[in-house]
């Protein structure tokens, strides 16, 4: 995590150019320029404004935001409600079609079933999210009417952005889905049981979708940490105001502290998500022992 | 009579075994690789799009920059089974709201792809097999600080590392290369070298104490020699699989950064910017947009089907 501060904050810096020297029309006096940059803690030389960051930032302080005047904690406050309503929604859509369409696959391995939701999950994970974006809108939205666009707000909002989002992370759910269910069928244990006389069903769910979902159980952690994380490009594509739209904006206007702060956030996400997964392996599949 | 028969069926039979001795491992893969219809398809696309690429300024039929002022967002000539006046038959694809014909931006926009896919692969590629070998092979200094490298680069989104690094870089004189074309390649490259090091480096190590790498040390083969001749063809196969996702990875990676407006900047046409051009203006020249989308999804589609052939015939053992 210190690296990660100290890299962006590196690069965030190195950027030329003051992000107060952005309107060539209304050139600021050197006076009020100087004013500025003591506001905002930017006069000093950088490691000393490295340290004095790393300090606030144990206080929980993120320094406030070039462009909006208003402490970064609160602009990515604002924020990441948004974010994770929208990860969240596109978590719950990817793991409704993807599990069950993963098993079925399984189930029906090299069948035309199997083939073309194997076919789907190609498309899911190799397709672009902001190109399925642009055929959904370009279907549902300007050819239909039926959907807004762009906005957030009403549940008509969160449908194409959910589905964009979810589809890709459900595509690749799926494969994980398909190829564990396909190696626990073939297990000693499902011969077992089918020996022993037990019902298909009670073989399936009980012996093998057991074992099966163990691996995608486990990849949910880090699939919610890259919806949270790969939800920007969605957000600027359908305006959604999200943390992720906030990023790419903030890069655009060079505001130093909101990019420190979105990208810490990011990266603490992506750890916790690590983390999980490891204890969640230890405590799921006791085959495996954390060290 | 029965001596005959003999001796033509130990011919044949000989013939089958000389047949199978000169099926190697790699004529093996091949042999997978081309039943694999969807890889041959896949292939064929990408070889297609790599033609047009290299001869766009020969084939393509007008400049990808030129403005036809009065023969502005034209729409494409098929518009017109569905009774559209406003189409023109020299304008096959139609053209953009500033009157530029789509279908040669489109075919110039594959060359920057083009780049893209090999460019920073290479790049990746070369430094990421030295250190990865290094690492795997030497271990100390290297491999200690391969690892914290990854570390670091593993804790961020990578796509945001990228656009970190080239929205920093792009004031600058390296930002302003070859339309901003140059940034994108060190972005890819810092960010995906590690990557690459990493699973050189986990293969090495499975490998380096194998029984044919104990007996080439034995007859005094120096590492050099051992690494090239004996490591490196051994791990090649998961390498190609990688190089084979690295490359549409690239180019995905372009055109998210020119769908954002950091990436190659316009006019110089590539399929992110002719997106991020047309999206102001969808609802009334969605084609210009459409077309671009479409020319990505079937380049990216074809290069996944190739490299999950590639990873099904080099590894049949694998199942994802």
């Amino acid at each position: 995590m210190f690296f990660v501060a100290l890299i962006t904050f590196t690069l965030a810096h190195a950027a030329p150019g003051s992000p107060f020297d952005r309107n060539p029309n209304r050139p600021l006096s050197q006076e009020t320029l100087d004013r500025i940059n003591r506001y905002y803690g930017v006069d000093k030389p950088i490691p000393e404004q490295f340290v004095i960051y790393m300090g606030n930032l144990l206080r929980g302080d993120l320094g406030l935001s070039f462009t909006r005047q208003r402490p970064v904690v609160e602009v990515i406050g604002q924020g990441i409600g948004t974010t994770f309503q929208l990860g969240l929604a596109a978590l719950a859509f990817a793991l409704a079609f993807s599990i069950p369409l993963g098993i079925v696959s399984a189930l029906k391995q090299n069948t035309i079933v199997d083939y073309l939701s194997m076919l789907v999950a190609t498309i899911g994970t190799t397709i672009p999210a902001f190109v399925m974006a642009i055929f959904l809108i370009s279907i549902f939205g300007v050819s239909l009417h039926l959907l807004p666009i762009v906005g957030w707000g009403t549940w008509q909002n969160m449908v194409m952005p959910t589905f964009v989002l979810g589809l890709g992370a459900g595509a690749f759910l799926t494969r994980i889905t398909r190829a564990s269910m396909l190696e626990a069928i073939g297990q000693d244990y499902i011969r077992t049981a089918r020996s022993k006389g037990l019902h298909e069903r009670a073989v399936i769910v009980r012996h093998a979708l057991k074992n099966a979902l163990i691996p995608v159980a486990t990849i949910i952690g880090p699939a919610t940490a890259a919806l949270i994380t790969g939800s920007f490009i969605i957000e600027s594509l359908f305006n959604v105001p999200g943390m992720g739209r906030l990023y790419v904006i903030s890069i655009l206007q060079r505001d130093y502290p909101t990019i420190m702060g979105t990208t810490l956030l990011y990266a603490l996400l992506i750890v916790i998500a690590n983390l999980t997964v490891d204890i969640l392996y230890g405590a799921l599949d006791p085959r495996i022992k954390v060290r | 009579m029965v001596t005959a028969v003999t001796t033509q069926q130990r011919r044949v039979a000989d013939v089958t075994v000389i047949a199978r001795k000169q099926r190697s491992l790699w004529r093996d893969a091949l042999y997978r690789l081309v039943r694999n219809r969807a890889a041959v398809v896949g292939l064929a696309v990408i070889a297609f799009a790599a033609l047009i690429a290299i001869f766009a300024p020969l084939i393509a039929p007008y400049d990808p920059l030129a403005q036809n002022g009065p023969k502005q967002q034209l729409e494409p000539i098929w518009a017109r089974f569905f009774g559209s006046e406003y189409t023109d038959p020299a304008y096959v694809f139609g053209t953009d709201w500033l009157g530029r014909d789509i279908l040669s931006r489109l075919m110039y926009s594959s060359r920057v792809s083009l780049v893209i896919g090999l460019v920073p692969v290479t790049i990746v590629l070369a430094i990421g097999l030295s250190v990865g070998m290094l690492a795997g092979y030497v271990g100390g200094v290297v491999d200690d600080l391969l690892m914290r490298a990854t570390d670091v680069v593993y804790a961020f989104p990578d796509l945001l590392f990228v656009i970190l690094i080239v929205a920093t870089l792009r004031g600058t004189v390296l930002g302003d290369a070859y339309d901003g074309l140059l940034v994108i390649f060190v972005g890819i490259a810092v960010v995906n070298w590690v990557g690459v090091a990493r699973l050189v480096r986990g293969q090495v190590l499975s490998v380096k104490n194998r029984d044919f790498v104990e007996a080439a040390r034995a007859i005094g083969a120096g590492p050099g020699r051992i690494m090239r001749r004996h490591i490196f063809p051994n791990i090649l196969a998961p390498i190609i699989v990688t190089v084979a996702f690295a490359i549409p990875g690239a180019m995905l990676t372009e055109s998210v950064l020119s769908f954002l407006g950091i990436g190659i900047r316009p006019p110089t046409p590539t399929w992110g910017v002719m997106i991020n051009e047309g999206f102001v203006v969808f609802s009334t020249t969605p084609w210009a947009v459409l077309l671009p989308s479409i020319c990505i999804s079937i380049v990216l589609l074809a290069f996944t089907f190739v490299g999950d052939g590639l990873r099904d015939a080099l590894d049949p053992r694998s199942k994802v």
